[in-house]
């Protein structure tokens, strides 16, 4: 592979952002991926391949890593940070549609549900995955995500929770959503959720970490 | 020996320093159990906790329920015309209980406008530093303030049982409305949304089985369900910190 490319999936795996960042210290006075990304379209190379040989391989190592429990969350955040930073040299070409994500996923905490970190950081994975993440916030009611689904067709939606009591909600959505739109895809998350939970409440899938719901969306969902 | 006075509740303000709550513990809760975590997390939780202090508002308290009022089932325990239904796990764990003690704690409300203001200026490490240190404060101030509950009643040759929150162990979230029925409104600072939210954030809630024979469990992750929670640790790796 281009060196570039190595050192640019390199850099989404450390969590280096930049030649200034004295993170990780081994890096230091390295280019990070805001400078690789930026040599990388110099050098000519196509804006898919920094996307999908670089920056998804980088951050589905980071993914498949938190998933086994050898990183936690603030690596993944480094790495998330890193991986921003990079897409800011890639956002002109998904504007002129010389790039695309490979689809969009709206996302959102339950009704009466104001948990938020875990639902963001499901969003940076997936978002590092190539897709376009529309994140609702917290306490999203069913209205509000059907009503983003009408404007996003052929979306896919990921519904989140951490309490019993508001995981009931997660069923009222669902079905708001499948009575209009029955060919959605919808998965599910958060600590009191199950793969038995999904199931009974008619969800496509439940995933106990990010890196799952971005083997579900790849596999199992069609794109845009 | 006079009877607990169980009307009552009682209510603290533990100061931070009070619950000990240092860089090694707060690695330890983000996961960082077998090697440190990157330099820059480290050098983040030391710029973070000076000024930890100066946006708590830690407030704890407990009531014992009146032992002549306080039966178990299997499901639960009754206090008076009230059932709160713990789920057999946790009722399981208050077995031999004479009576019990509810207790509620909180961080308060700025630790967590904090995280929210960080976060929302895009400063996500550190926001969800401050989110998981709130965590450890609510947390730790129901550490504490059960040794204020073993302290009263270990003049009566009793032991306490650990602590069991709602939501845990199959116990659910909407109990913690019956729970707080036992103490007055706004107690500690904390109040309850429709579903069971408990305001300020991180805030908790729970039992604490009280009487002569009961026993503390010494691994309190074996008798929860929830395989997937980021808190859980196997009872492999907890015996090799203790060495």
């Amino acid at each position: 592979m281009n060196e570039i490319l190595e050192s640019l999936q390199r850099c989404v795996e450390r969590g280096k952002v930049n030649i200034k960042s004295p993170y990780p210290p081994d890096m230091k006075g390295q280019d990070g991926t805001d400078e690789l990304a930026r040599k990388a379209l110099e050098a000519g190379i196509a804006p898919q391949d920094i996307l999908s040989k670089a920056l998804i391989v980088g951050m589905q190592k980071v993914g498949v890593r938190f998933r086994n429990k050898e990183i936690f969350v603030p690596d993944v955040l480094m790495a998330a940070k890193a991986m921003a930073a990079a897409m800011e040299h890639l956002k002109p070409f998904f504007k002129s549609d010389e790039l695309k994500h490979k689809g969009t996923i709206v996302i959102g905490t339950v009704l009466g549900d104001l948990h938020d970190i875990g639902k963001k950081l499901v969003s940076m994975v997936i978002e590092g995955s190539g897709w376009e993440v529309v994140d609702l916030g917290t306490d999203v009611s069913p209205d509000k995500f059907l009503k983003a689904v009408d404007e996003h067709p052929g979306c896919v939606v990921g519904l989140s929770a951490l309490l019993t009591t508001t995981m009931v909600n997660m069923e009222a959505t669902v079905q708001h959503i499948k009575s209009k739109h029955p060919a959605v895809k919808v998965i599910i998350g958060g600590a009191p959720v199950t793969e038995e939970f999904a199931a009974k409440i008619g969800a496509d899938y439940y995933s106990p970490d990010p890196q799952g719901a971005v083997e579900f969306l790849n596999t199992r969902c069609t794109p845009n | 020996m006079p009877e607990f006075p169980t009307p009552e509740t009682f209510s603290f303000s533990p100061s931070f320093q009070e619950l000990a709550i240092d860089r090694t513990i707060v690695e330890r809760d983000l996961g960082y159990r077998k090697g440190p975590p990157p330099e820059i997390v480290r050098q983040l939780i030391d710029e973070i906790l000076p000024e930890v202090p100066l946006r708590l508002a830690i407030q704890c308290g407990f009531r014992i329920l009146p032992p002549d009022l306080f039966s178990l089932t299997e499901s639960g325990i009754e206090c008076g015309d009230v059932h709160i239904s713990t789920g057999p796990i946790i009722a399981s764990q208050l077995k031999k209980s004479t009576t019990a003690a509810l207790f509620v704690s909180t961080a308060g409300p700025l630790l967590e406008q904090w995280s929210h203001q960080l976060m929302a200026e895009a400063d996500m490490m550190k926001g969800y530093l401050v989110d998981a240190i709130g965590s450890e404060v609510a947390d730790r101030a129901s550490e504490w303030l059960e040794k204020r509950i073993a302290e009263r009643v270990t003049p009566r040759g009793w032991t306490i049982t650990n602590r069991y929150c709602p939501g845990y162990c199959d116990w659910p979230v909407t109990d913690q409305q019956k729970l707080f029925s036992f103490f007055p409104p706004d107690f500690c600072g904390i109040s309850l949304t429709p579903s069971s939210l408990m305001i300020p954030i991180k805030s908790l809630s729970g039992i604490i089985g009280l009487g002569p024979n009961v026993k503390r469990g010494a691994f309190q992750c074996s008798i929860c369900e929830l395989k997937d929670c980021f808190r859980r640790v196997d009872e492999s790796e907890l015996a090799a910190e203790q060495r």
